[in-house]
């Protein structure tokens, strides 16, 4: 399989669950069967100060692979382990801590078509709505050189895409695509998301001014 | 931190013990009688283990041990965490330490170091495995690496190149359950005592042998 992982933009006026729900509409408009839900969270985790140099470790879990934690460092390097790593992260607890109301997530619903999956998700950091992320894996290839014009041809009937690969999958075109490198998209997604401001998930508040107690309507704004 | 409910701590109870090269036919002999599988030919296993540190801010140290099987190379490889060994009184049968053993990709060592970890030592382990329902028992004899081989991913063990430690095999007897299976201290200690006058397992305290 080869996975790509994209930002969807928010158009300004829309609020993110808007964007979902359009998201949703399009794709069940396409025929495709909506399989489920997924989840990919990452907790940061920073080293102590007696640690040279400074380093920062993510936790990564993905719930299409239950069995497996993620950790990948600043480096780069990751590392694939059983579930039960997160007990080592206890261990290591004082040597790398992780700050509290850093968890990021990303989740929604996932959708498939043939050799298509699609995974919309959206991201927060505990209740602040970052941004939208969108999974499509192609089945039946395992290196993005081969099926990337395919890729491209498929995400343009819902999205605007970069005649450029990004730039992660760019460096690693002619390899076999691996579950690491779902993580690491996700994991380049997130720390730029995580310095994004917080965009709002909901419509805005509908006030009506004017009368002796203010009315909020969390109806569509369209 | 988060709360996974998978993570129950296990705690592996141990008896450990030493026996010459020249006696290590009968017990393999014995094992065999005594444990699953007889029939089945004896299940050898050669491992590097490599040991890394890591100081945490009141500077005491954290080991982390990773093991890579060199006999099946396709299998993952091993990070594992061991715990202070408690002793207990005269009537917990068996050593008791905390133990975390996650199975990660190849690319450990460079994980650890990068995260900070220095390696202290590393060795080889050759030898028999052997299990009778949850109790597993192992045989096997240590090796020093050659400090040609030191830090080298695929390590080539060769009798001709490795020089053992001592004159004897490492006998293990241990199982890894969730904290509180006390009862089972007291199955490997029967275990134990069918191996006498072969070979005398103990709770031996690490601390006392530095």
């Amino acid at each position: 399989m080869v996975v790509i992982v994209q930002q969807f933009p928010i158009p300004e006026g829309k609020t993110g669950q808007q964007v979902v729900d359009m998201l949703i509409k399009q794709f069940e408009a396409m025929a495709f069967n909506r399989i489920g839900n997924f989840v990919v969270d990452c907790e940061t985790y920073y080293s102590s100060p007696t640690i040279t140099p400074p380093r920062v470790l993510n936790i990564i879990h993905n719930s299409d692979f239950p069995a497996s934690c993620f950790a990948q460092l600043d480096t780069g390097t990751c590392l694939r382990a059983d579930s039960y790593f997160d007990a080592m992260m206890m261990v290591l607890n004082g040597i790398y801590q992780a700050k509290r109301g850093t968890k990021i997530e990303s989740k929604g619903p996932k959708f498939q078509k043939g050799d298509f999956v699609v995974k919309i998700g959206s991201v927060s950091i505990g209740p602040s709505f970052r941004g939208i992320l969108i999974e499509i894996e192609y089945g039946p290839c395992s290196v993005p050189l081969y099926c990337w014009d395919l890729l491209k041809e498929f995400m343009k009937s819902f999205m605007k895409v970069p005649k450029e690969p990004p730039p992660y999958l760019k460096a690693k075109m002619g390899e076999i695509c691996t579950p690491t490198d779902i993580i690491s998209q996700y994991n380049i997604h997130f720390t730029n998301l995580r310095k994004a401001t917080p965009i709002a998930s909901c419509p805005p508040p509908l006030t009506v001014k004017g009368s002796s107690n203010e009315v909020q309507n969390n109806g569509d704004m369209a | 931190m988060t709360s996974n409910p998978k993570l129950i701590p296990q705690q592996e109870y141990i008896l450990q013990g030493s026996i010459n090269d020249s006696a290590v036919e009968m017990l393999l002999h014995r094992l065999q009688g005594l444990c699953d599988n007889a029939d089945d030919p004896t299940e050898t296993f050669l491992d590097r283990e490599y040991i890394y540190s890591i100081k945490n801010p009141s500077g005491q140290a954290v080991m982390l041990r990773v093991r890579q099987d060199l006999e099946r190379k396709d299998y993952p490889w091993h990070l594992r965490y061991l715990g202070q060994p408690e002793i207990g009184d005269k009537t917990r049968a068996t050593l008791v330490r905390s133990c975390i053993d996650v199975a990660c990709s190849n690319n450990v060592c460079k994980f650890l170091t990068e995260m900070g970890f220095k390696k202290d030592y590393e060795f080889y382990s050759k030898g028999y495995m052997f299990k009778k329902g949850r109790l597993k028992v192992i045989v096997a004899k240590i090796f020093h690496v050659p400090t040609s081989e030191v830090g080298q991913q695929q390590p080539v063990f060769a009798d001709s190149n490795v020089q053992t430690v001592t004159q004897s095999y490492l006998v293990e007897v241990s199982i890894v359950a969730p904290s509180g299976s006390d009862p089972l201290a007291d199955e490997i200690k029967q275990f134990a005592d069918q191996l006498k006058p072969l070979v005398n397992l103990e709770k031996i305290d690490p601390r006392r042998l530095a």
